[in-house]
């Protein structure tokens, strides 16, 4: 079986193992509404890990996601409450907001040369800031305005149970998976991940690669903030927090690798579920906060350090196997000396 | 008579000194032409000049009889001059066909077309009858595979002359056959391919020509039938200079042996490898890249796993841990010296600190003063230039790094020290120094095992020589007067002097 599947079974099967767990020891987990719910949860997470497995398989990492949706989010709510635009017209200001925080990373990664983890760490600073600059402010305090808008509200909605946010992730998912897979970006992508000397020996231009998939990021967060106000009815400034490390684990358990080059949507898919199946079955406990978290800290630890004794493992064998193959003339090399 | 390259009266000079002098060099159309020379005669400069990597000086290059300009690797593909890179360059995640047309995909509106691409890689690969498979996954193939993935690149390019550089160096016997197989086809094809090996054997067996390089100058071109094994090695030596270097006599130790190795093997990389160092001792290892000699070096220090054998000091089995080893009194001199053999941005101070924390250091604090007293003591005694032990190595010339790297295990109570290449890239004045330090620590007991590829080198400061070749010990010289011819026509597997074959 190739490395890939391989890597897929086993993601597809934690996520079943996990299901079964919560399934048989608690109620109403494995109800037609909790399963719905499970998917509108993961809508979010999903939505933004499709850009960020895009920017990991190209050996980079964006912490700045979790802000931008905070900040996009509240520029489209003081955007509402203030001047009362149009649904329609804020959908295109968050989008369009979105992808100017990925312009802005890719930018300052590219054009800058800043590495990745420091640039995006100074962004989520920025964007953050950028929160309470657009804070929605009565007599000088910060004030949580709810949103009446129908067309926004209705982002949070569902069609026949099934929430848009959920069939938005899936369609972006098709979309993302065919981009890695059937197009060149997507080759070039795994190429710049995986060796990016020798990608750009072949004559790709790396740079705009990574700029891409910072602006494809930026583009999905800009997508999620939608979601978000749609469903909360409103903007608060702690909004978003801890959400880039929610997206990365979830990226992480769906397999693609630090080090570049590995990884798909499919598998990313996956890991969206898996955490919003962990968040899910925890609450179902009744337990204590702190036991939640330390619940939800121990399973995210050891499905990622399981990935990177997997990943070792699996080297090792590929390696083993090539030198196997290349020793059937060993015998031969040393009668000949 | 019309040649499909020509390269004429090359000129190169690295700061004011000459690399190449008006060298002349040509390639038929479907001739596998070798190119061959030691160490710094030019060769790689020649091939960096014409797949336009570096400007020449001078000279003109002429490409089906008309001239040219090769400025960069883009120009040199468009020639159809393709390179099999010794570090091979592919994407390990991507398939076979992927990397082949990596950057020239086919494709519409963005979308790749696999099935074509694939018809289009599938089609070469049956062609030259390659063991590969379109869709299967680089990192899954062995180095000769990937190495044929290389030439597949190049073929769907368009190709009509190819470069290997050393391409057997880490293939094994039957993959070798193999890869010369590929290349009578491409002779075939009408494709030429420019040769650059040390292996003689190798040589003699697929050129159709041969054009010898020493210290800048084209030596000489032969014909198939002119080639003579012991001719090329004295014309890629030079006589006079020759028995200039001859080896002072060889000798064995009858000191007690330090270090006992006994039938060390790691599947795929050495075999069998047995040998003996005694106290006091200077012994050198010879060989051609890839004949495994640092991997060996590596597992007696404890820096690599091995599969099967013994290794002994002193009588009792050695631990498989460095940091054990060195307390036992092992000291390891890395080939690659910047990334393995200092911390560039720290002092020398603290480089030479880092090995001896066991006495500089209690509970943990660093005792600063005797910490300062070593680096000053071993920059003293070792002659580092400038004299400050709070310079960062980085900042040293290439003959003081290294002299801050020996410093690092010479302040300690040294019984065996392992050095691989000493003296890569360092000036004369500095190679001179190293080989005194080395020859003083023998002298006071230490056991030193050089790697080196420097047959001048070797000669001059081993007092027994190990041959290796393809991962086994091929042979020792340990006795008599030797010269560089003797030791390089046993590292390509000919014999002339004796010295007993191992197997």
């Amino acid at each position: 079986m190739r490395q890939e599947n391989m890597r897929r079974l086993i993601s597809v099967a934690s996520l079943v193992i996990l299901a079964l767990v919560f399934g048989f020891t608690s109620n109403g987990f494995f109800t037609a509404t909790n399963i719905l719910s499970i998917l509108r949860e993961c809508g979010i997470t999903g939505i933004i890990a499709i850009g960020v497995s895009f920017v990991i398989i190209t050996a980079g990492i964006d912490l700045s996601t979790g802000a931008a949706v905070g900040f996009v989010s509240m520029l489209c709510a003081n955007l509402l409450y203030n001047y009362a635009l149009p649904a329609g017209l804020i959908m295109l200001i968050s989008i369009l907001a979105g992808t100017v925080c990925g312009v802005l990373n890719g930018f300052i990664v590219t054009k800058l040369r800043v590495p990745e983890f420091i640039a995006t760490l100074s962004t989520q600073y920025l964007f953050r800031s950028m929160v309470f600059v657009f804070a929605i402010r009565e007599m000088g305090v910060i004030t949580n305005k709810k949103i009446t808008d129908p067309g926004i509200l209705i982002m949070g909605g569902s069609i026949n149970g099934i929430y848009l946010v959920t069939i938005t992730f899936l369609v972006l998912a098709v979309i993302g998976q065919i981009i890695l897979k059937k197009t060149k970006l997507g080759t070039y992508i795994y190429a710049t991940g995986a060796n990016r000397k020798s990608a750009d020996l072949s004559g790709i231009n790396t740079d705009k690669v990574r700029w891409t998939v910072f602006i494809i990021t930026g583009f999905l967060c800009g997508i999620a903030s939608i979601f978000e106000i749609g469903r909360i009815g409103s903007a608060t400034t702690d909004l978003g927090t801890g959400l880039e490390f929610e997206v990365i684990a979830a990226v992480v358990i769906g397999g693609c690798a630090f080090s570049g080059g590995r990884g798909d949507i499919f598998g990313t898919t996956v890991g969206a579920i898996f955490m919003a199946v962990l968040q899910n079955g925890i609450l179902k406990y009744n337990l204590p906060t702190a036991a939640q978290l330390i619940i939800k800290g121990v399973v995210i630890v050891i499905m990622i350090i399981f990935d990177s004794v997997y990943n070792q493992y699996m080297q090792k064998k590929i390696h083993e196997k090539a030198n196997e193959e290349a020793n059937e003339g060993v015998q031969t090399a040393g009668g000949e000396a | 008579m019309s040649a499909l390259l020509e390269m004429k009266e090359i000129e190169k000079s690295f700061n004011g000194s000459p690399v190449l002098k008006k060298v002349n060099f040509s390639v038929e159309p479907g001739e596998v032409h070798a190119l061959m020379g030691e160490n710094g005669a030019g060769k790689s400069t020649l091939i960096k000049i014409l797949t336009g990597i570096y400007p020449k000086d001078g000279g003109q290059i002429y490409w089906n009889g008309e001239p040219v300009t090769v400025d960069n690797r883009k120009d040199a593909q468009a020639l159809g001059i393709g390179v099999i890179y010794q570090e091979l360059s592919l994407i390990p995640t991507l398939t076979v066909m992927q990397n082949v047309m990596l950057g020239k995909e086919q494709s519409k509106f963005g979308f790749v077309n696999a099935r074509k691409m694939k018809k289009k890689v599938t089609e070469l690969i049956e062609k030259y009858g390659f063991n590969v498979k379109a869709d299967e996954v680089v990192e899954t193939l062995t180095i000769a595979q990937r190495q044929t993935v290389e030439i597949l690149k190049a073929l769907s390019e368009e190709s009509r002359l190819i470069i290997m550089d050393e391409p057997t160096a880490s293939l094994s016997a039957k993959e070798s056959d193999a890869l010369f197989g590929i290349i009578e086809q491409l002779r075939k094809d009408g494709v030429s391919v420019i040769y650059i090996s040390h292996r003689l054997e190798e040589v003699y067996r697929l050129s159709d020509r041969l054009t010898v390089l020493r210290d800048g100058v084209r030596e000489a071109v032969l014909t198939k039938e002119q080639i003579i094994p012991g001719d090329v090695v004295r014309l890629m030596i030079g006589k006079e200079l020759s028995e200039a270097t001859a080896s002072n006599s060889l000798r064995k130790s009858d000191a007690p042996v330090r270090l006992k190795v006994n039938g060390l093997t790691k599947k795929g990389v050495f075999h069998d490898i047995s040998f003996e160092i005694h106290e006091g001792e200077i012994v050198g290892f010879a060989g051609l890249v890839g004949a495994g000699r640092t991997e060996v070096m590596r597992c007696i220090y404890g820096a690599d796993s091995y599969d099967s054998g013994t290794v002994e000091f002193e009588g009792e089995t050695l631990a498989k841990q460095i940091t054990k080893n060195i307390r036992t009194g092992f000291g390891f001199v890395p080939e690659d010296r910047r990334n393995q053999g200092f911390t560039p941005l720290l002092s020398i101070e603290k480089n030479v600190a880092l090995t001896n924390y066991d006495t500089l250091a209690k509970s943990g604090f660093v005792k600063a003063a005797a910490e300062k007293k070593l680096g000053v003591e071993m920059v003293d005694k070792l002659a580092i230039k400038p004299g400050d032990s709070q310079i960062p190595v980085g900042n040293l010339s290439g003959g003081n790094q290294q002299k801050a790297v020996l410093a690092k295990w010479l302040s300690r109570d040294l019984k065996l020290l392992i050095v691989d290449e000493p003296t890569a890239g360092i000036d004369i004045g500095a190679k001179d120094e190293i080989y005194k330090i080395l020859e003083s620590l023998a002298e006071n007991g230490t056991s030193v095992i050089m790697v080196s590829s420097d047959l001048q080198e070797l000669l001059r400061v081993s007092q027994r020589i190990i041959v290796m070749r393809k991962g086994g010990i091929f042979t020792e010289f340990s006795s008599g007067r030797i010269t560089q011819e003797d030791v390089l026509m046993a590292e390509s597997g000919i014999l002339t002097k004796e010295g007993k074959a191992d197997e």
